[in-house]
């Protein structure tokens, strides 16, 4: 048994990300400020290298084993998540004192590392990554699901959490190599990006993607020959899903970031070496990121040199959802 | 990546199995249906959960008015009377289908406005009259009309007592909401106060854009970008500041536009660039001349282009070192009329356009203007002198000081670097007929010689012929100058004209008040102390200072005390955090406001200025009221419309200063102090029709009307009605605006009216000016583009940088608590890792940044980008938001510094337009020590 179904997928262009978070804030006041999702960011950006959000989710476990079974990872605690603070304005501000302090004093938040990164000045480095639930094709939270409350939809492949049938064992949790399903303790159910299936069915792209500002998300259906989608992972293949080796078969696809400025000396000479390794980057993508990446500066070459690129002209689209 | 059968098999057995035992156990509490097949899943209707929580009654457009550049238009979502959640309209015509579009614009910070701010608990919603100390957070509410009788009554005795000019104005940035901005500035209008400047005081003019192009500012859109094919980012940081623009960057790269970085850090926009070095702080200067040096040595400079479009060819005396006027060469002739020698004819030539010149163009055709040669030319007394053109000067300027040898130990970039820029720049420029653009920003602007950065940067660009150029530029965005239907809007705030509304550049305004003036900071390399030019500068009529005569008239007296004799009474700000933005924050605090018998905030919710005021107004919200918004980022025009009316007791700032107006009028009319005389109103002021005054007679009473009278009385908005812009923002009318025309299919960049319509320049040679020859600028040695490095007065080891942020415009989202969960929940600085080990701190630890202005307590960041020896504290932080008990802020470490020469008028361009022409508000030369505290 396999899906057939028709399958969105999202592209999220890494070498355009500004790490503005407007993603996770579009996300955060349609869906999470309410009933126990206030700690959920069902969209989080992380700056990488770096232990993301939940803190180290990336050694947590969850996804299938090379056999097919399905693992499940360890559950994230609480602090994990990062514990936001309160702050009580209405005292401090309106009753006296004039002063105003977090509560409780952060010492682990979703984006604490922001623009940290790795390496040694001047050639640390640092890149954005928006991560969402990626709506897989094999997803492990569905497999992991004792009560069948996970179910992928034929129509258009988003995967959801039924909200009448769960009932918060975050077996799904700890199956999710990502960990992008959540718990919520007020519901006691357990919950998780929905693909802003509402906005779907009216034709409306996800909040996530319509309101991005960097203009790097595009959204369509895979076999969708005319969707930006299709082009940027099936026909150029230059679009490609994080952490293939869990196993999960994501979709949600990344173009890697390609086009950054090299190492350079203490006098600022450029060294022609890649300021973020290769290694790292097929920690997150595997080894075929080397070729996506030298398509894609071949791409820009073409362009300097006065060519036209189809790739290149798919990731500045004024046009990029096809519903 | 199909699931393998094997696997499903299994795992529905599993499954099968657990619901079993759950059952069994009763653990389920509801009758559990079995899947069949997870693709197709039976029981969805629980589906319509989600859906009812997307769901709204109706829908209003607006945007937000915080001295952003976003100017982004939003749809405000509204349930049962409450606004629930905005989201980019998104719907911005395309300029031209061939350019990437500028929608969405708006970012995360706007994205939460309703949540944070329309319904936060930090909302005022009563008029409130404070009962504690300033500061203290102590209250009582009051009634709309005791808290304006109140104001009223301060303003009458004011006037009565002082005179109108001890009433000041404070709000900035009309760009964002100009009918609010008119508001309170109308009723100074009416009424003699003095509204006060920002633009300066904010250090986001560009003083060399005056000194230079005779203009405040003027840039490109941002869709330009998508027009170069060279783009240096230059103290500019667009991932944080320019969040709706931004990805016109990687998109330009996608067009086969290279893209250099240069910023000390290795910050946010330069992981975007091609090519990243660290500069040197404050630096900057050298950098851009060595880049000239190599541009003129290597020959690609646009010769045509500096002959027509600058002074270099003008001819300079070589034993004055000032230009050859006609008054030098013919008894009766203008000192504002210049020659050059054409090598066509080898003749001197007056040149057109100059300030002086009968002809209203900078056309040469006919001549050729020569760059280089010495001439010698008798002059009316029979003497003779040697002149050459500017450019000769002006290169040897160069090649004897700014080398890339000379450069790289200034600015640790090495030689044969600057050496390779300044190659790619001129070739790609030669080649592509000027696409070279620099986006300048506030890491550059901000220093005490900010002027020198600008006209170096400036220099480069003409050198190549890129400025006024699609794709090139100097493309300064710091700041929100660009008021598109500016005619609208100051026919609206000062309808009898600016010649009878008295203005103040804030930063003097401050600095004197707040006895900055003790300090004396920053006029090393100068004949005399900055109190001294600024009483010259006063006493000569080139910039005013109100109250008038508070310097006293003796000039001995101020400089050796700094005391002055006349204070300031009654301060009004609103659409600002005026006091928690003031560089020299301290001194702000212990001695500028006790001089202030009443402060008024109007404010939507309880920030630094509001906490510290005497009266807070409450006011509607970005999303309950009408007004216009753009930007010099696009070249739109959209409305802010009330998505509900204003919330509690809140009302329009339009309304709210009519409301005092009236009320003004009717304690007048009580009083029996009806009119008073006034010499810069030129007669009577009638306070008994106050009111009427204010509303045009009623014409003007509702926010919208004035919304409309602006749009009609502007010819880039002219014909254009609210419903039309609130229906799709608008692109401006296609005619003369600014320094180019708006045309379709292209889009805005400036100066086009110069160099394809051959217009002159608002300078004194009409020309883009690099001598100039202002005593004062001649004093300081800078008549041409030079380098001076940072102003390190401050005796304390670290460079402190202030910079415009990611999570905040200015001040505003800093106590959103969306925003402080997505960082780090409180105030922190940055500081390299090595910085923290020599002083035994870990990341996240509370320090004390300190000098001699003042300190500050926060939390540190390891940040391995940060340059070291340096930190950086992004602005705009509260001072009673996470502070660990002692209220200060980013500001508790800065003093004010007033640059001698920006006070300097009489010259040409050189003279005080509010906002155009004034001392910047610096702060980037600041140094201090940073400390574990244990408190």
């Amino acid at each position: 048994m396999a899906f057939t179904g028709r399958q969105l997928a999202m592209v999220i262009n890494l070498d355009k990300c500004l790490g503005c978070h407007t993603c996770t804030v579009a996300c955060k006041n349609l869906w999470t400020n309410r009933k126990g999702r206030e700690y959920m960011y069902w969209n989080n950006v992380e700056s990488k290298p770096g232990p993301g959000y939940p803190r180290n989710w990336e050694g947590m476990g969850g996804g299938f084993d090379s056999y097919g079974n399905v693992q499940y990872g360890t559950l994230p605690t609480r602090d994990d998540y990062g514990r936001d603070p309160d702050y009580d304005y209405q005292g401090g501000l309106f009753e006296g004192g004039g002063i105003v302090d977090a509560n409780p004093q952060p010492t682990w938040l979703s984006n604490w590392d922001e623009d940290v990164g790795e390496g040694t000045f001047p050639n640390n480095y640092y890149m954005y990554i928006p991560r969402l639930c990626n709506h897989c094709t094999n997803p492990a939270c569905l497999a992991a699901c004792p009560r069948n409350a996970i179910y992928k939809r034929e129509e258009d492949g988003i995967v959801l959490v039924d909200q009448d049938r769960c009932r918060g064992y975050r077996y799904c949790v700890r199956a999710c190599p990502y960990k992008k399903v959540m718990y919520n303790a007020f519901t006691k159910q357990s919950e998780k990006c929905i693909f802003c299936y509402p906005r779907i069915e009216k034709g409306e792209p996800n909040a996530c993607a319509k309101q991005c500002p960097g203009r790097i998300r595009q959204v369509g259906f895979l076999d969708d020959t005319s969707a930006d989608v299709y082009k940027l992972v099936v026909q150029h293949q230059v679009a490609m899903p994080l952490h293939p080796e869990y196993g999960t078969g994501p979709n949600v696809y990344y173009i890697p970031p390609f086009s950054g400025a090299s190492q350079v000396d203490e006098q600022g000479r450029p060294l022609n070496v890649d300021r973020i390794p290769m290694a790292f980057l097929r920690s997150l993508f595997g080894d075929d990121v080397d070729g996506v990446i030298a398509t894609l500066r071949a791409e820009r070459d073409t362009v300097s040199s006065g060519g036209s690129s189809e790739i290149l002209e798919l990731l500045n689209s004024n046009n990029r959802y096809s519903l | 990546m199909a699931i393998e059968r094997r696997t499903f098999l299994k795992m529905l057995a599993g499954s099968a199995a657990s619901a079993a035992s759950f059952k069994a156990f009763g653990l389920s509490n509801i009758n559990l249906q079995i899947v069949d097949d997870p693709f197709n899943y039976p029981y969805r209707g629980w589906e319509d959960f989600y859906r009812e929580q997307w769901t709204w009654d109706t829908v209003a457009r607006s945007t937000h008015s915080q001295n952003c550049t976003g100017s982004c238009s939003w749809n405000v979502y509204v349930k049962d009377g409450i606004i629930l959640r905005e989201e980019q309209a998104a719907d911005y015509p395309d300029i031209d289908p061939s350019y990437p579009n500028v929608n969405p614009r708006g970012c995360q910070k706007g994205a939460c406005y309703a949540a944070e701010y329309v319904n936060g608990d930090r909302r005022i919603k009563y008029p409130l009259i404070r009962t504690g100390a300033r500061g203290e957070g102590l209250w009582r509410r009051a009634s709309w009309d005791e808290a304006l009788t109140l104001i009223a009554d301060k303003v009458l005795d004011t006037i009565q007592t002082q005179g109108p000019d001890a009433l000041t104005f404070f709000t900035p940035i009309p760009a964002m909401s100009p009918v609010s901005f008119s508001s309170g500035a109308r009723l100074a209008h009416l009424l003699g106060g003095i509204v006060c400047s920002f633009y300066d005081w904010y250090c986001d003019l560009p003083p060399g854009s005056p000194i230079t192009l005779g203009e405040q500012t003027d840039v490109a859109e941002s869709t330009d970008w998508m027009n170069a094919r060279y783009m240096i980012l230059w103290g500019s940081n667009p991932l944080q500041t320019r969040i709706p623009d931004a990805h016109f960057i990687t998109e330009a790269k996608y067009r086969g536009c290279k893209v250099l970085a240069i910023y000390p850090d290795y910050t946010s926009s330069a992981i975007r660039a091609d090519q990243w070095f660290s500069v040197n702080p404050g630096t900057d200067a050298a950098l851009a001349l060595a880049i000239c040096q190599q541009l003129i040595a290597n020959g690609t400079i646009d010769e045509g282009y500096l002959a027509e479009q600058t002074d270099l060819p003008l001819l300079m005396r070589t034993d004055t070192g000032k230009y050859l006027r006609e008054s030098d060469v013919a008894a009766g002739g203008a000192d504002d009329r210049f020659y050059f020698w054409c090598s066509t004819h080898n003749t001197l030539e007056l040149a057109p356009g100059t300030e002086g010149s009968s002809i209203r163009s900078i056309d040469i055709s006919g001549h050729s203007p020569a760059l280089t040669g010495s001439h010698e030319v008798t002059l009316a007394d029979g003497s003779s002198v040697t002149v050459q053109p500017v450019f000769e000067q002006l290169k040897a300027h160069l090649d004897a000081n700014y080398t890339p040898a000379q450069a790289g130990p200034i600015t640790g970039v090495a030689a044969d670097v600057i050496a390779q820029v300044a190659r790619e720049v001129g070739d790609t420029a030669m080649a592509t007929g000027g696409r070279v653009m620099i986006m300048h920003g506030a890491g550059t602007n901000h220093w005490f010689h900010n002027d020198l950065n600008n006209r170096a940067m400036l220099l480069m660009l003409s050198l190549c012929g890129a400025i006024g150029k699609n794709g090139g530029g100097f493309n300064h965005y710091v700041g929100q100058e660009k008021i598109w239907p500016v005619k609208g809007l100051v026919k609206l705030s000062f309808p009898e004209g600016g010649k009878k509304q008295r203005f103040q550049n804030t930063t003097m305004w401050t600095f004197v008040h707040a006895r900055m003036t003790d300090q004396d900071l920053g006029a090393e390399g100068y004949s005399q102390s900055t109190r001294g030019y600024l009483y010259d500068s006063v006493q000569n009529g080139w910039m005013p200072l109100y109250p008038e005569g508070c310097l006293g008239n003796d000039k001995n007296n101020f400089v050796s005390t700094g005391a002055t004799v006349k204070d300031p009474k009654v301060m009004f700000i609103w659409r600002a955090n005026w006091f928690n933005q003031s560089k020299g924050n301290n001194y702000v605090e212990q001695n500028l406001y006790p001089k202030l018998d009443l402060i008024v905030d109007v404010n939507f919710h309880m920030d630094t200025t509001a906490l510290y005021a005497d009266v807070v107004l409450p006011a509607a919200s970005h999303y309950e009221k009408y007004d216009i918004n753009t930007t010099d980022m696009h070249s739109f025009i959209h409305p802010f419309t009330p998505a509900i009316p204003p919330m509690f007791e809140s009302k329009s700032d339009w309304q709210t200063f009519q409301a005092l107006a009236a009320k003004i009028q009717e304690r007048a009319v009580q009083r029996g102090f009806t009119s008073f005389y006034d010499a810069k109103w030129g007669g009577n002021r009638d306070l008994s029709t106050l009111s009427d005054q204010f509303t045009d007679n009623g014409a003007l009473a509702a926010d919208i009307d004035a919304c409309q009278f602006m749009l009609d009385n502007a010819p880039e908005t002219v014909g254009m009605t609210m419903a039309q812009i609130d229906a799709q923002p608008r692109r401006m009318n296609e005619q003369t605006t600014w320094t180019s025309n708006v045309e379709p299919g292209r889009p805005y960049t400036a100066f086009l009216k110069m160099t394809e319509g051959k217009e002159p320049y608002e300078t004194l040679t009409g020309r883009q000016q690099y001598l100039i020859e202002h005593d004062w600028f001649v004093e300081g040695g800078e008549a041409l583009p030079t380098y001076k490095g940072p102003v390190d007065e401050d005796a304390y080891p670290l460079r402190y940088n202030t910079p415009h942020g990611r999570w905040s415009i200015h001040s505003t989202w800093r106590n959103a608590k969306q925003m402080l969960r997505l960082n780090r929940g409180g105030p922190i600085c940055y500081m390299h890792p090595s910085d923290l080990a020599a002083r035994g701190l870990q990341d996240n630890d509370w320090v004390r940044i300190y000098n001699d202005h003042g300190d500050v307590v926060v939390r540190v960041k390891a940040w391995e980008s940060e340059k070291a020896g340096r930190v950086t504290m992004y602005h705009g932080w509260e001072r009673y938001v996470g502070v660990k008990g002692k209220k200060a802020n980013f500001n508790s470490v800065t003093g004010i510094r007033i640059k001698p020469t920006q006070l300097a008028g009489g010259y040409g361009q050189l003279h005080f337009k509010l906002n155009y022409w004034g001392p910047t508000g610096v702060q980037r030369d600041t140094r201090v020590q940073v400390e574990k505290y244990n408190g």
